[in-house]
């Protein structure tokens, strides 16, 4: 793949279009925003890049006049401009494409594009209004279907709508916001193509994208932020995924192993035909041995290894892949084997498969290949009852949307996983609203809610105290396997250490744990392995005493550790 | 000009005496001294309906004024359903004496009546008949034939359009006696009928008689409480003929006649039996022509010699001629009155079948 | 930070129902007081009235049985629409599936020749169910499969149920000697009256069967694990799949038992107060239905005594037209004290907060006297 136009970046416009000079944002006392400066020349595509919360979103809203800045300002072609709304912003030639497209879905493409502007015809009929809209397609390179509903046309056309809404405005600076995120491959071609020729017109994009391949693939420079700064500002061309990956998650403390070498020689955990169990309790020890307090039972467990060499893994994922109902590949052949009293962190930036894997896990989300033992059992079929019956335990990632009705007294909340179950339900269907309420009562007090009167709505509980609910009630059924995504968001110190304890005490009783999270520190502190998802897949698995946060970090950009070549299919 | 309203309450009265009525040996429900006495009329639509509600609020202050002393309740627009019966229990609990509601409510209205019975129930278009409850309505059938004969020698086409409210007696023998007077003078005349499935609905009755109009008819005659079908005739240059009151101002060159209605007389005779201690229940009353009901003046595009020729067939009728006679065929054919053979008040009130020439009622 | 003292409307989070059956109280007594001012501005003496429309209501044998025959239709379709919003559905449609449930039960009324009155009964009472469940069964696979708001479907069909009964009471079913309306003959198989010396013999046993149908609807929520499951799933759908409940199936359960409940009201009504089907059985108790169901917070024993107050309130409207006031002033009293009545249930949800600089926020008991200051 050829990268960046002919004519070399920063040749085309020696002074930059865009200029940010020291931009300072600050949100109830939180930086997300620090003195930032941020260059964009004409005619060219500039990544940003970053993790969750580094800050790049503010600085787009800056520029796109949604916040004012609290220090610093902007110069477009050298001049400052005050950006106080999004209409000054658009008027100085800045428009921005969201990740959620903000199109009215019972109006055709050409009201659309027509709706707020004040270039449109004060009387114009449909037939007026698409023929302005099809010029503008043709004009633009961007084909769309003037006449159409956008209800009715696929997520890759609404894009291209919402993408001529904004240059139809006399757009030069286009912001987009991960435009690849709902795109088929196919789409995102036509994407860049369109990017490209807007580029070649001496205008300037801005990308905000988690996939180093694709940035590599079409941006001429990268910027990467890191909490709330920006902390590097280069070419494209002389950038690799793994220099990027560097950037992005920055130099984490020294773990005190192989931080030297760039490439280490570990080899890539693709998928395998014959399954071959892994010495989990090999790697458990030294692994152990950085914890702060192993518990003892890890001990306990650790001895009876030897006598059981290979035990029989707790869940196997065998080549699981699952695609949404556009086809889009979510999970894309992952094969884990979770052993008995293994803790295993999934490792990963966020949104690149990690919500279908705990659902996979879980029996929400049935593989649309591939298979999924429990105990050696087949799952086909069986949903969510299922597998908690089974003893699989379930934390989510939005526990607000999925681990509580948030409406409902925290009572029914904690009965969620056992109200069908005695002393909640006798003979199967007769509900006991005494037997009930003592489980509830019992279940609350177990997770040390702060309010134990179960009549109080869950969501009048803080998020800690509803996550502390959400965690006794899970370990509770977690009698094989607890899969916990991102279980400690939003959580203080002491919920933090209490949720940690709480897994290790089920691992010590030979249950598995699988931790979702984005925080290396925390995988390299608790996990006994760590698999690294990318894009859908494994990029790799690695024994907690083998990891570091560069290994890690090369993984997550998805380059498997052998070969140093990205992975794709 | 309305003929009726000028009608003196003691003419009503006398011809109302002269009127067939079973006898039973039924004792009169106590008289009520005027002062104390209370009537109720419970209405169908509303009072402001310029139609059938409308005349019989007419009715109301009529016999406001002939017994100024006694009290009146009066509430509109009662539905067909079990408000009715609430709404009927509510002139009971205020006391009323008399009760007139102006459709048929049916057994909404006996189960109410069953438990009062010092009240007396008269029940506009009824059948139940008992102690306290009776029934009246018109005989509309002799205005229509006389209306039908002057449409039989205004249409053109000789293809008549009636627009009508639900498959009831009232609409079979309003088409039947249009059509049957239209034939007396245009043999091949034929009546196609549109229903509704409603006494008061504008927009229906606009689009039905547009439909007919569609389909070649150039007169049309309707029963119905609003005047869209006389302004739609107006639109299209055809000819209408109505029901109710005088409407000519809103179709001046449709207008042929109208059905006009007159419940005054009857409804002040009826309060007075009651006060007096004369009222019984029993069978219905069926107000003649020229007693309730009649034909109002013709229209300014209406032919004198038509006019004139129509009137000769309601004197006529008013001398005591019965024109539903023998023979007469219903739509499919068959023989349903034999030469010789003449229709009963009663027969004419529950007409259910369609004679031949008329379209669009099951038979 | 704020130093000065401010007001504030504050969403109460927690609201117990006594405040808001004092809330509701109050704004009905509000609405009261502003209609017997307009009437009194009309030149009509509020406070006679109000006695008489008490005496109606109360005062005699036949006000409170009009009371309760006006109740029991309203409470089952206040039951049919608080069954679908226990699992978060609209019923907006409890109106056709009345008509659909009383042609059912109808059909099985004339046509039906055999047995006695009881098991005449029971088999339309059986048809009115599977009438109701039926007219709901499209709306339901819509929602399932297609995932069709259940508002517009079930609204819409409420025009085809009535097409449909017009249909059949103007041609086949139609009583010949019928002279205003169309309608079907009187159907004879009918809920006997409450024995006499129980003073209340204008009433029939079908409104004990409106009680019972409230009671199985209670009992079924509160003990067994279905009704649980309803709950959730009303409350949180992504919540209901993820603790595996079977949602789709829960909500077209619900779906079907609320148009069932439905078509038993159309049936309650065709055995107990009307016995022929016409176009006028239901004088949009299904819509009442709707606010009865919300006024009652969902609660099917609430809904008893909602559909109650609503009985109350659309019987003062014939009452004040039989003394006097025209039919659309007694209409517009009618709307003006269910708009304060909604609206009184709602603010007693939310509360006048003094912020101070330090503020100690006010407590829940005050929260009913500043609802009541809210209005």
């Amino acid at each position: 793949m050829v990268i960046g136009p002919v004519g070399a970046p920063g040749t085309l416009a020696p002074r930059p279009l865009v200029a940010m000079r020291g931009i300072t944002k600050s949100f109830y006392g939180t930086l997300a925003n620090d003195g930032v400066d941020f260059d964009l020349r004409a005619g060219e595509i500039h990544a940003l890049l970053g993790e969750n919360g580094a800050g790049k979103s503010t600085l787009m809203n800056v520029l796109t006049g949604l916040y004012q800045p609290d220090a610093g300002e902007i110069l477009i072609e050298n001049h400052p401009r005050r950006l106080d709304n999004p209409a000054a912003a658009i008027e100085a030639g800045i428009g921005m494409v969201h990740q959620h497209f903000k199109l009215v879905q019972n109006f055709t493409v050409a009201e659309n594009i027509h709706l707020g502007w004040e270039e449109t015809p004060r009387r114009a009929g449909a037939a007026a209004l698409e023929a302005r809209t099809q010029a503008l397609s043709e004009r633009f390179g961007l084909p769309v279907t003037p006449g159409a509903r956008v209800a009715d046309i696929p997520v890759g056309e609404q894009q291209r709508v919402e993408i001529l809404r904004v240059l139809a405005r006399g757009a030069r600076v286009l912001v987009l916001d991960e435009p690849t995120a709902v795109l088929t491959p196919s789409e995102v071609a036509a994407l860049f193509t369109a990017l490209r020729g807007f580029r070649a017109d001496g205008n300037a994009v801005i990308l905000i994208s988690h996939k180093l391949g694709e940035v590599l693939e079409i941006a001429d420079h990268v910027t990467v932020m890191r909490g709330g700064r920006s902390v590097a500002q280069c070419p494209a061309a002389g950038a690799s995924r793994a220099s990027l990956a560097r950037l992005i998650i920055g130099d984490l403390p020294p773990s005190g192993r192989a931080v030297a070498a760039p490439l280490p020689d570990v080899e890539p955990v693709e998928p395998r035909a014959d399954p071959d169990p892994l010495p989990a309790r090999d790697v458990a020890d030294p692994a152990a041995s950085r914890r702060p307090s192993a518990p003892p039972g890890i001990a306990a467990t650790a001895g009876a290894g030897p006598s059981v060499p290979h035990p029989a893994p707790t869940m196997v994922l065998r080549e699981v892949s699952v695609r949404d109902a556009r086809g889009v590949t979510l999970l894309d052949r992952v094969s884990i084997e979770i052993m008995p009293g293994e803790l295993l962190g999934i490792a990963g930036v966020a949104g690149n498969g990690q919500r279908p894997l705990a659902e996979v896990m879980t029996g929400l989300l049935a593989p649309s290949e591939g298979e999924l033992l429990l105990d050696g059992a087949s799952m086909r079929g069986i949903g969510p009852r299922g597998f908690a019956s089974r003893g699989v335990g379930h934390m989510p990632e939005d526990r607000l949307r999925t681990g509580l009705a948030a409406t409902l007294p925290q009572g029914e909340n904690a009965l969620l996983r056992e109200y069908h179950l005695p002393p909640s339900t006798r003979f199967g269907w007769l509900f006991d609203p005494a037997g009930a309420r003592r489980l509830a009562r019992g279940i609350i007090n177990a997770a040390a809610v702060n309010r134990r009167d179960p009549s109080i709505p869950a969501r009048n509980l803080s998020g800690g105290n509803q996550q502390r609910l959400v965690a006794e009630r899970e370990t509770r059924i977690s009698h094989r396997l607890l899969v916990a995504a991102y279980p400690t968001r939003g959580l203080d110190v002491g919920a933090v250490a209490a949720l940690h304890a709480a897994m290790h005490r089920l691992r010590a009783r030979g249950v598995a744990v699988v931790l979702i999270s984005e925080e290396i520190e925390e995988l390299l502190d608790h996990a006994d392995r760590i698999a690294v998802l990318c894009a859908g897949r494994i990029s790799g698995i690695l024994p907690v005493a083998e990891a570091d946060p560069e290994k890690l970090g090369l993984l997550m950009s998805g380059q498997s550790l052998a070969s140093g070549a990205p992975v794709s299919a | 000009m309305p003929i009726l309203r000028r009608r003196s309450l003691l003419a009503a009265a006398a011809a109302l005496s002269a009127m067939p009525r079973a006898v039973r040996a039924a004792t009169p429900l106590a008289a009520v001294a005027e002062k104390d006495a209370v009537v109720a009329f419970g209405h169908i639509g509303p009072v402001s309906d310029g139609g059938w509600t409308f005349t019989h609020h007419q009715a109301l202050l009529a016999a406001k004024k002939a017994f100024p002393a006694a009290k009146f309740l009066e509430v509109e627009s009662i539905p067909v359903s079990a408000d009715a019966t609430r709404t009927f229990r509510q002139f009971v609990e205020n006391g009323a004496n008399i009760v007139f509601v102006t459709s048929e409510y049916g057994d909404l209205l006996s189960s109410v009546a069953d438990d009062a019975t010092d009240t007396a129930f008269l029940e506009c278009n009824g059948h139940r008949q008992s102690d306290n409850e009776s029934s009246y309505y018109i005989q509309h059938w002799m205005v229509s034939y006389v209306l039908g004969v002057a449409a039989g020698r205004m249409s053109k086409t000789g293809r008549l359009g009636f627009v009508g409210s639900f498959p009831v007696a009232a609409v079979y023998g309003c088409a039947n006696a249009f059509l049957l007077g239209a034939r007396s003078v245009a043999p091949h005349a034929t009546m196609q009928v549109i229903l509704i499935n409603s006494w008061f609905d504008p927009q229906a009755s606009s689009q039905a008689a547009s439909a007919l109009i569609q389909n070649g008819v150039d007169l049309l005659y309707t029963h119905l409480d609003d005047a869209s079908c006389l302004q739609v005739a107006e639109k299209n240059n055809v000819k209408c003929a109505t029901w109710n009151t005088d409407e000519r101002r809103l179709g001046p060159n449709a207008y042929v006649s109208s059905l006009l209605l007159d419940w005054n007389g009857f409804c002040v005779d009826q309060i007075g039996r009651r006060l007096k201690g004369q009222w019984t229940g029993g069978p219905i009353t069926l107000l003649p022509m020229g007693h309730g009901t009649d034909r109002d003046a013709w229209g300014a595009t209406v032919p004198p010699e038509v006019g004139r020729e129509a009137d000769a067939v309601r004197a006529r009728i008013m001398g005591g001629w019965n024109p539903f006679a023998g023979e007469i065929r219903d739509a499919a054919g068959t023989v349903r009155v034999t030469r010789g053979q003449s229709m009963t008040p009663m027969a004419l009130y529950e007409w259910n079948w369609p004679v031949e020439g008329v379209s669009g009622l099951r038979g | 930070m704020s130093t000065r003292t401010t007001w504030a409307v504050q969403r109460v989070p927690e609201v117990s129902g006594g405040v808001r059956l004092l809330a509701t109280a109050l704004s009905a007594i509000l609405a009261l007081i502003v209609a017997g001012i307009v009437l009194r501005l009309c030149g009509l003496p509020p406070l006679a009235l109000g006695a008489r429309v008490l005496h109606a209501s109360f005062g005699t044998r036949f006000g409170i049985e009009d009371l309760l025959l006006l109740a029991s239709p309203l409470a089952a379709c206040g039951l049919s629409v608080a069954v679908m919003l226990r699992v978060g559905l609209w019923n907006i449609g409890a109106e056709g599936q009345f008509f659909v449930g009383a042609t059912g039960a109808a059909a099985v009324g004339l046509f039906l020749p055999v047995g006695g009155t009881g098991t005449t009964l029971a088999l339309m009472a059986l048809a009115a169910a599977a009438g109701g469940a039926l007219w709901i069964a499209l709306p339901a696979a819509a929602r399932l499969v297609l995932g069709t708001s259940e508002i517009i479907t079930t609204l819409l069909l409420n025009f085809v149920a009535r097409l449909l009964v017009d249909f059949l009471a103007t041609g086949s079913w139609r009583d010949a000697r019928s002279s205003v309306t169309a309608q079907t003959p009187r159907i004879h198989a009918a809920f006997a009256k409450l024995p006499r010396d129980w003073h209340l013999g204008g009433l029939h046993w079908g409104i004990a069967l409106v009680i019972a149908l409230a009671a199985v609807v209670a009992l079924l929520f509160r003990y067994t694990s279905w009704g649980f499951e309803l709950r959730v799933c009303g409350a949180n759908r992504e919540a209901a799949r993820y603790a595996g409940m079977p949602v789709g199936r829960r909500l077209a359960e619900a779906m079907l038992l609320g148009g069932a409940l439905a078509g038993l009201g159309g049936m309650i009504e065709l055995a107990g107060t009307v016995h022929r089907l016409q176009g006028g059985l239901s004088n949009s108790y299904g819509y009442v239905g709707i606010i009865v169901a919300v006024l009652a917070a969902a609660a099917p024993v609430g809904v008893l005594f909602s559909a109650l107050l609503m009985a109350v309130v659309l019987n003062a409207g014939t009452v004040l037209q039989t003394q006097g006031l025209p039919a659309s002033a007694a209409v517009a009293l009618v709307g003006l004290i269910l708009l304060f009545v909604a609206m009184g249930e709602r603010l007693s949800h939310y509360r006048i907060a003094v912020i101070r600089p330090r503020a100690t926020p006010a407590g829940t008991g005050s929260a009913a006297a500043a609802s009541g200051a809210a209005e």
